[in-house]
């Protein structure tokens, strides 16, 4: 599976938890109208750590601010 | 189950004691919670874990960490690591001393088990360590919290903070940080990062019980190594976790396995048989004790000005829990505010900030209380009602008992209702009902009216259908975006319901408009629910933050009659803050904006007579021009609700 799916995969997973309304999930989506809120976020980022096996959030400074920088955060970090 | 307070050496603590109805064994509990949100959104599942074990004849002590819910204030800048082990091993005392147990089991949730297994190094007798999703490595913990910061700052604005008001306790206390509304000092990060649980933590004779998150099982390896170890030790991953601490708390659900197990846990360290499974389908909840000699003295602004916190139980067909927060000896006006649930938030509020305003208005002279609706927090649930009723239908009801109970226990001439969120709707529908208040706080409500079985998401349709068009308007013009829609990434769908919506809200509004002014009064109006309480002698004020959903329908249902509501009907919007206005620099601004519509006035009373009203703290008279200038309620300006800046504060 791709990192791309697992995240969207993610995304949709937490949502359907919190029960909160996700936005169709696009490159250009901004986080902060995704529906989710920050706790939801921080749920996505432990288990995507669980299941990838890295934290890519553990050395940087701000949130992405959309969907696919989210995702790019995973895809161009080092293995 | 009694609530007191106890000494923890230097210091007081909030504690409840859940006592077993019959035979007692010798063993006891202390419940160990976990911090910030988890804490509040967790509440009701830690009441179940200890009243189970009360069931089972086992004691179990639910305490406050200091800084935390019911507990005095920390200094900002202590290590509450350290504070919060040594508050565990003092509740351990405080359990042993009041019950005789000798044997302790240690119940720790998330942080709370990485204290739980601080603690029992230091204790004696501990017969059992009992964790869920245990926090096992500080730092990899603290790494959670900083995304769940990060997350929370994205897009939001700078504000700046009021210190009179709490301030910005990141900016005042360099390296402390704020996690969803609940701080952590620069020592207590230091203390925590290199901490980790390790098996030479349990307790000579201990046993581990592990409830693992089924979702993310971070806990495996460790009941791994505590078993080769040698170290009796029970694991299980179970579903729940999330759904106890993770979620809006309306939407928490006690996770009954989890319960279970700990029934069997304690079951194996009393030596009987377990119990056989499903016997923790309900737990019943156990009277509630209050009062006594039950008082904390807080320190106030000079030595003789200490506050008096008091937990106190009222109602008659429930039975009602609140904490009253009473001004220094001597006060001579009487007045009062009742701060109604937020939610499902037990009586502490979000960010704990009715504890914080209840505090700062007891030193302004105010009695204040902080109460549970039946079936939330620390209330009985009503014969027949759920647990964690976001709109309890007889939420009325518990607002009166709750009248009742501080006019006639402190001869209060002058009663506020303040609530976030539902607690600001239950306040708007106490002074519509008639209720005998004199002023209502309302701190972004999202819907002014309900009926039971609405799903509580039910204002976010309006919400679409009130903002949606404009967005759409923006983007008719863009190629992507017809690209989106015509490729289905965008519901057509969707824009149809939300425009159909728009249609009919819009016809709603000018249909009651028109009702109203042929004075024909339709049902669930909003506006002229809002002239009959102003004119009543009620003052009402909205505070939002930027973008609120509430700005919205306070404009639609309220529509024309908003220009008609005079001086006693004020609104603000304040910039930078979330819903539960979780950053302390926006929360300040929140508290001045309260503190000032608190006491702004005259205050008339609903029997006609104006109120005694003298302000503890009164407000120079620029500042206080400068506020009410930015007021504004619909008749002062083109635009229908303005947008108030932070920095015109």
């Amino acid at each position: 599976m791709s990192v791309r799916v697992t995240v969207q995969s993610m995304f949709e997973l937490v949502a359907k938890e919190q029960k909160r309304q996700l936005l169709p999930l696009t490159d250009d989506m901004l986080l902060l109208n995704s529906g989710l809120d920050s706790l939801s976020l921080a749920l996505i980022v432990a288990r995507l750590e669980d299941s990838v096996g890295f934290d890519p959030f553990a050395t940087i400074e701000r949130f992405p601010v959309t969907f696919g920088d989210f995702v790019k955060l995973y895809e161009n970090h080092p293995q | 189950m009694e609530s007191f307070y106890f000494s923890a050496g230097d210091h007081d603590l909030f504690a409840w004691l859940h006592e077993p109805a019959g035979r007692q064994a010798n063993l006891g509990v202390v419940v160990c919670k976990p911090f910030g949100f988890e804490s509040l959104c967790g509440h009701l599942s830690l009441r179940k874990f200890a009243e189970a074990a009360a069931a089972l004849g086992v004691p179990a002590l639910r305490v406050d960490y200091l800084g935390t819910g019911d507990s005095p204030e920390i200094e900002p800048q202590a290590d509450q690591i350290d504070i919060w082990t040594r508050d565990v091993v003092a509740a351990v005392a405080e359990l042993r001393r009041r019950t005789g147990v000798e044997r302790v089991c240690l119940v720790g949730v998330r942080l709370g088990a990485l204290l739980a297994a601080r603690a029992a190094r230091e204790l004696e007798g501990v017969a059992g360590l009992f964790v869920v999703a245990p926090v096992l490595n500080g730092k990899r913990y603290l790494t959670e919290l900083r995304t769940t910061r990060l997350a929370a700052l994205m897009g939001v604005p700078d504000v700046v903070a009021d210190p009179r008001f709490g301030g910005d306790i990141e900016a005042a206390n360099p390296g402390l940080m704020e996690f969803t509304g609940y701080p952590l000092s620069a020592a207590s990060i230091a203390t925590l990062t290199p901490l980790k649980i390790t098996p030479a933590d349990t307790p000579a004779g201990a046993q581990w019980s592990i409830v693992d998150r089924a979702d993310l099982p971070l806990a495996k390896d460790f009941g791994a190594s505590l078993a080769a170890a040698g170290v009796p030790t029970g694991y299980t991953a179970l579903p729940g976790f999330v759904e106890m601490c993770l979620v809006s708390p309306q939407y928490s659900v006690v996770p009954l396995p989890m319960v279970q197990v700990l029934r069997e846990f304690l079951q194996g360290l009393l030596g009987a048989a377990p119990l056989p499974a499903g016997g923790a389908e309900r737990v019943p909840k156990s009277a509630i004790r209050g009062e006594g000699g039950a008082v904390v003295s807080l320190p106030g602004d000079s030595a003789d000005s200490r506050l008096t916190e008091r937990p106190v139980c009222f109602g008659t067909e429930a039975q009602l829990f609140g904490i009253v927060t009473e001004p220094a000896q001597g006060e001579a006006n009487r007045r009062a505010v009742i701060f109604p649930n937020t939610g499902t938030d037990f009586h502490m509020g979000a960010s704990r900030m009715y504890v914080t305003l209840a505090r700062m208005w007891a030193r302004r002279g105010y009695v204040v209380l902080r109460m549970d609706f039946a079936g939330i927090g620390d209330s009985n649930t009503r014969p027949g009602r759920p647990d964690n009723d976001l709109f309890p239908p007889a939420a009325l009801d518990d607002l009166r008992a709750g009248l009742k109970f501080i006019r006639d226990r402190y001869g209060v001439q002058e009663v506020t209702l303040c609530g976030l969120c539902s607690g600001g709707y239950h306040s708007l529908r106490a002074a519509a009902a008639g209720l005998d208040v004199q002023r209502i706080l309302m701190v972004n409500p999202q819907n002014f009216f309900w009926k039971e079985g609405s799903p509580p998401d039910e204002g976010w349709k309006v919400s679409e259908a009130v903002r949606n068009p404009g967005i759409y308007r923006q983007k008719v013009g863009s190629l992507r975006a017809w690209k989106r829609l015509l490729t289905g990434e965008v519901s057509l769908w969707r824009i149809a319901r939300v425009y159909t919506l728009r249609a009919l809200l819009s016809l709603e509004l000018f249909l009651r408009d028109a009702a109203r002014s042929l004075h024909i009064r339709l049902p669930q109006d909003l506006g002229w629910e809002l002239e009959d309480i102003t004119r009543r002698g009620i003052h009402v004020a909205f505070v939002f933050s930027a973008g609120e959903l509430g700005i919205s329908l306070l404009k639609l249902q309220a529509g024309s009659s908003l220009r008609r509501l005079g001086d006693r009907f004020r609104m603000h919007v304040i910039e930078g803050a979330d819903h539960t206005f979780s950053r302390s620099a926006a929360r300040s601004l929140m508290a001045k904006t309260l503190t000032q519509e608190l006491t702004a006035g005259p205050a008339v009373s609903s029997t006609g007579d104006t109120a005694n009203r003298s302000v503890g703290d009164s407000l120079r008279p620029k500042e206080f021009q400068l506020f009410t200038g930015m007021v504004h309620a619909e008749s002062t300006s083109k635009n229908a609700l303005q947008r108030t800046s932070s920095s015109e504060y």
